[in-house]
């Protein structure tokens, strides 16, 4: 009986609850009569802390790693900024394949090991048509970019390394339903962009 | 045969606990960014505060539950990994107050961490053939397509966990009651999602058209004088 009435309580506590994150500290309280509240300070050492406070380069540095680059690096890179207003990261290509194979990529950063190299520029577009080699790989799960409705294959970074400037490619922009101009349905409009911004705050 | 007993002791309880509501509200909160995807955009920056979503749900959660009759039901849904994500940014266990909060409420909390999930508690975590949803609200960010239960969390500007209008289809007809309230305090979802939702559900769902400001701390508010609510 009391072995019933535990797996009932302890199967239901599961709905409920969830354990307590690693790493606890006193709830944070924001300044008394002020509406909204502020941002907590930064977390030294953060990812975000680094990002802030950090000084920026005008470009990346041939040869700069970051993250985890043992062995051959099994992709590349080539940046580009979308020209529709997408937010699509750019092309990534297995090591030796030829551009046409590239997918059009969402770029996951991993914060704390390796993040897009723009972070560390002072203008995000100061690596356009640069090229990297990366290790990571892609993820199981595509990203939704809410600009444009569209879905775009998700690649992790783990690790990079700068190659430098490169030619620009001669292959279409986007995920393969742009390309192949498959409309999405969710569209009043069929294939011309959303373009609304979802933020709320 | 012991595992037997406490599996069927459990199935006894769910049916008791659920014989004893006829209704369920629901408020679904979706997570905010993370700060780090959003440092430097400025005027466009999201979720400075990371309970924005939150304090409009704590709002409504109060409202639904002075409104509610002794067989309502009242949950409260939420997308769990953007929660984790911004807890471990800002040093903070946001998880745990959220825990405190629905306590304080006392309004049954349950996580969801993917679009399967969520599907599968509208669907089938209540008998939905005696307990019907009576209220519906959505707190996050969305566009005219999309509840975004992530948003520039994992990918900057991007998300990984949403409910598309396409998405409409993956969850019964028949979830919600005739007389059923349903509103999305959202952006723009009275520009597209209302519409769909209205043909999927034969119910009406309240959409803004236009910006939603949850800046200023209560229900959120049409951003703009053009803008309006719609179904």
């Amino acid at each position: 009986m009391r072995l019933i009435l535990f797996s009932a309580l302890f199967s239901g506590s599961l709905l409920l609850t969830t354990g307590p994150l690693p790493a606890q500290e006193a709830v944070y309280q924001a300044p008394v009569g002020e509406a909204p509240p502020v941002a907590p300070p930064l977390k030294k050492g953060s990812p975000l802390d680094h990002l802030a406070n950090d000084p920026k380069i005008a470009q990346p540095v041939i040869g700069y790693r970051e993250g985890h680059t043992e062995g051959d690096a099994p992709w590349i890179a080539h940046r580009l900024i979308d020209p529709v207003g997408g937010q699509g990261w750019g092309w990534v290509k297995k090591n030796g394949d030829d551009w046409g194979s590239a997918k059009w990529i969402a770029l996951q950063e991993t914060l704390g090991v390796a993040v897009a190299p723009h972070r560390k520029l002072v203008k995000a577009d100061g690596d356009l048509d640069w090229e990297f080699k990366f290790w990571g790989k892609f993820a199981s799960y595509k990203a939704y970019d809410p600009r444009l409705d569209e879905q775009l294959p998700v690649f992790i970074v783990q690790g990079y390394e700068v190659i430098g400037p490169e030619p620009p490619l001669n292959i279409k922009v986007g995920p393969p339903n742009r390309i192949d101009h498959r409309p999405s349905g969710a569209s009043s409009r069929d294939n011309r962009p959303i373009m609304t911004d979802p933020g709320v705050d | 045969m012991r595992l037997l007993l406490a599996f069927l002791s459990l199935t006894l309880l769910g049916t008791l606990h659920a014989s004893a509501q006829s209704r369920e509200d629901i408020v679904l909160t979706g997570g905010p960014a993370l700060r780090f995807m959003e440092h430097g955009k400025g005027d466009v920056s999201h979720d400075v505060y990371w309970f924005n979503f939150v304090d409009a749900s704590v709002i409504r959660l109060k409202e639904l539950k002075d409104q509610a009759k002794p067989d309502e039901l009242i949950t409260w849904l939420i997308y769990r990994p953007a929660y984790a994500s911004r807890s471990e940014e800002m040093g903070l266990d946001l998880l745990a107050q959220l825990q405190d909060k629905a306590k304080t409420l006392g309004v049954r909390l349950v996580w969801f961490n993917s679009k399967e999930e969520l599907v599968a508690y509208l669907n089938r975590g209540l008998d939905r053939d005696k307990i019907k949803i009576g209220d519906f609200d959505y707190f996050g960010h969305s566009n005219k397509a999309c509840f975004l239960f992530d948003y520039s969390n994992t990918i900057d500007t991007m998300s990984i966990a949403w409910l598309h209008v396409k998405d409409l289809k993956l969850i019964d007809r028949d979830i919600f009651a005739r007389d059923a309230t349903c509103k999305s305090w959202g952006c723009h979802s009275g520009e597209m999602y209302s519409q769909w939702w209205k043909s999927r559900f034969d119910v009406p769902m309240t959409g803004a058209i236009g910006k939603t400001d949850f800046a200023h701390g209560g229900l959120p508010q049409l951003s703009n004088s053009d803008g309006k609510w719609a179904e």
